[in-house]
């Protein structure tokens, strides 16, 4: 079994050896033009290498990893970063060619899904020169947030790396099965009842889920019963926000190169001052001089470890009431870009995701390197047990750099029936849009209401037909446009449930334009149909009474949605 | 190892390839019995290695920024700022491509034995007998030597020359 971690910001590769134990792999890449070295990470970063980037007959075509990282920080514009992110916003077709999204013109751009597939043909082609087994049986972990156009558009993307169909695996449960395989005790600290947040706050994105624990017929059962929006909010930006604090107290404005060295610096000054054996209160942080003259223009400054906590624990990690909203963008033109989440406050998010789910945990399953430092895992468990009255702790022994790849691996076994498996199905609730039946009005489109097909938790290998009596006439033989719209707070609508005022809780995911088998101009009589394949894809059919069925692709051809 | 051989092994091992003759001669790799056709002229001289070594030292650490620069006017605080950087990087830089060991692991001040192997190795300091042999002495320098080397191939297209390119800022 492999297991992939296909990150924001890196990615990992885990297998299962002939013992069945999860091994990391690690992962050759060019470091150096000319120069290859393993690691135990595929920095997601793809360059787009131009013409006198690297010394002649060193590096043609696009290369993905640390030497990608190490050019593009010296000529952004033709460096591809967040792939992932890009991958699952709607506001843009996901699969044109637009990053890097900032490239002077003449650049050959890439789309999110190719540079996606760039990562993952490098590890296959990676394992495939280093080891003898075959490229086979590959997990993929995305966020538990992805929707179903993003999870397609991730199978589309091992599909050009000329990957077997994947099964995609949440990454929040596959951190929680990596705790499992740390701890073959495991069943000693999770009992019935119990409800389990795992909080995963990656380099640029952080991910909830909640996962309940049952006793059924004697059994312990997991079920994953929450999973929360997708927010582009991680450790980078409390890395950047105290580079930003530093700098302010320097004596001289640092270079690009200066400010990059400043940002490295203040990471490893967070991860050191923050760490359990932490023995300062401050951390030297150097900027070496411009230029060859680097002893006469070094800076000198300092972060104090009251200035770091100063800046998490007010900045990211506030108290707040339980009914408390992350702040929304107000500004009325914004660049355009990544939908990064306005507000930092990640106390913030979480209140709005429990509220959402209407439970609140009372074990905690961290992941992601943000977690190492004791005083955020504290602030956060702190800011839990101020919304409940059961004692709130947190799972112990965790792997927060390389759980999810590794839980990745080890699910492909549980998968064979060799552990438990975490109940998991659709994360969102789906529905598709109908246009309601009225007279025309000009001006006016008729509104659009919407209709439950997939319900949230609907499992894997299940269909469901909606109820009989609700059938719709379907255009065929012409281009017609389907929406679909998809929700992760409205957990409890049946299939079939029809939305007449389509609010707030409802997302519209992008449009698509297709012309489904038929004669022109023909309108069919039709039910509808939802099946989740074993590998998680989420399909509706239509059926109508003759036995003709046409099948909606979320993806088909994506059309920019109107914002 | 006369003078001559080591100064050819050392900069072959900045290279990365050991002649045949004197790896073999130190246990690196075992003689073999079947002739190996003869090798392709060696296109790469031993100054090449040593360049090689100081564009590394000098991308990952900036050591030949510093060594270059003219530090007598600057405090020493300053310079130790900047020190502490350079010498971190460079030693992780080193510990990357070179693997250094003591030729004696022995503690410095106490007596040890004189190793067996050639003399080059190791060196007596002191009341060194007329002989120029002694059984063994007093520790002062456990020595270093490189254990492995493992230097990226060259590529006969680069500049060999080139220790660390200029660079250009677009505004």
């Amino acid at each position: 079994m492999i297991g992939i971690d296909l990150g924001t910001t890196n990615c990992a590769l885990a297998y299962t050896d002939e013992a069945g134990a999860v091994q990391l792999f690690s992962i050759p890449q060019l470091v150096n033009p000319g120069e290859e070295r393993a690691e135990p990470l595929l920095p997601s970063f793809l360059y787009l290498t131009g013409p006198n980037d690297f010394p002649a007959g060193t590096v043609t075509g696009p290369v993905a990893g640390v030497l990608a990282q190490k050019r593009g920080a010296e000529n952004p514009g033709r460096l591809i970063s967040s792939a992932k992110s890009w991958l699952s916003y709607a506001g843009v077709d996901r699969t044109a060619a637009i990053l890097p999204f900032e490239a002077p013109e003449g650049v050959e751009k890439k789309s999110p899904v190719d540079a996606s597939a760039a990562y993952l043909a490098h590890l296959k082609q990676a394992w495939e020169q280093s080891r003898k087994e075959p490229f086979a049986d590959v997990l993929i972990t995305v966020p538990a947030s992805f929707d179903a156009t993003a999870r397609e558009l991730t199978e589309r993307a091992a599909a050009l790396a000329g990957y077997p169909t994947p099964i995609l695996l949440e990454e929040p449960q596959a951190a929680f099965y990596s705790w499992i395989e740390r701890h073959p005790d495991w069943r000693e600290h999770v009992e019935p009842g119990d409800v389990i947040l795992v909080i995963d706050i990656g380099g640029g994105t952080t991910d909830f889920s909640l996962i309940r624990a049952k006793d059924e017929n004697g059994n312990l059962v997991l079920d994953r019963v929450a999973v929360g929006d997708h927010i582009l909010l991680g450790g980078d930006n409390i890395d950047l926000a105290i580079a930003r604090t530093v700098e302010q107290t320097l004596k001289s404005k640092p270079d690009r190169v200066q400010f990059q060295s400043l940002w490295q610096q203040c990471r490893t000054a967070k991860e050191n001052l923050l760490s359990n054996d932490a023995k300062t209160e401050e951390w030297p942080v150097t900027l070496l001089g411009k230029g060859t003259s680097l002893i006469g223009g070094t800076i000198k400054a300092k972060v104090l470890r009251s200035q770091i906590e100063g800046i998490l624990l007010d900045g990211f990690l506030p108290f707040v009431d339980k009914d408390e909203r992350p702040a929304r963008r107000s500004a009325g033109l914004a660049e355009a870009g990544l939908p990064y989440a306005a507000d930092p406050a990640f106390t913030r998010h979480l209140a709005a995701f429990l509220n959402g789910a209407g439970v609140y945990p009372n074990k905690v399953l961290f992941n992601g390197g943000v977690l190492k430092a004791p005083v955020v895992r504290q602030r956060i468990l702190e800011q839990l047990q101020r919304w409940t009255s059961t004692p709130v702790e947190a799972l112990q022994g965790e792997d927060l750099m390389h759980a999810v790849a590794r839980g990745a691996a080890y699910y492909g076994e549980a998968r064979k029936g060799k552990g438990i498996r975490i109940r998991g199905g659709v994360p969102k609730t789906y529905y598709i849009g109908i246009e309601s039946a009225m007279p025309a009005v000009p001006g006016f489109r008729p509104p659009v209401k919407a209709l439950a097909v997939a319900p949230f938790g609907m499992e894997e290998g299940t269909s469901v037909t909606l109820p009989a009596g609700r059938e719709f006439s379907l255009v065929v033989g012409e281009p017609a446009e389907f929406r679909f719209f998809n929700s992760a707070k409205r957990n409890h609508d049946a299939a079939g449930e029809m939305i007449d005022d389509v609010g707030e809780d409802l997302v519209q995911m992008s449009p698509i334009e297709v012309t489904l088998s038929g004669d022109k101009g023909e309108t069919v009589r039709v039910t509808l149909e939802t099946i989740v394949t074993e590998t998680g894809q989420l399909q509706v059919w239509c059926v109508a009474k003759d036995g003709r069925r046409w099948k909606l692709e979320f993806n088909v051809r994506e059309k920019v949605k109107q914002q | 190892m006369a003078i001559g051989s080591a100064f050819r092994a050392f900069f072959a091992l900045l290279g990365g390839n050991l002649p045949e003759d004197i790896a073999k001669e130190h246990g690196y790799i075992k003689a073999s019995s079947v002739p190996k056709p003869a090798p392709p002229k060696p296109t790469f001289t031993p100054a090449d290695g040593a360049v090689q070594l100081l564009s590394i030292l000098q991308r990952d650490a900036r050591l030949v920024d510093f060594l270059m620069e003219d530090i007598s006017a600057y405090e020493d605080d300053q310079i130790g700022a900047a020190v502490r950087n350079v010498h971190q990087q460079s030693r992780e830089a080193l510990g990357r491509y070179v693997s250094l060991g003591p030729v004696i692991d022995g503690v410095e001040g106490d007596f040890t034995k004189a190793p067996s192997s050639s003399a080059g190795d190791f060196k007596l300091i002191g009341n060194v007998p007329a002989s120029g042999k002694a059984p063994g002495g007093l520790l002062r320098h456990k020595g270093w030597k490189a254990e492995k080397i493992e230097l990226p191939p060259l590529a006969q297209s680069q500049n060999l020359k080139l220790v660390a390119p200029a660079e250009l800022e677009i505004e």
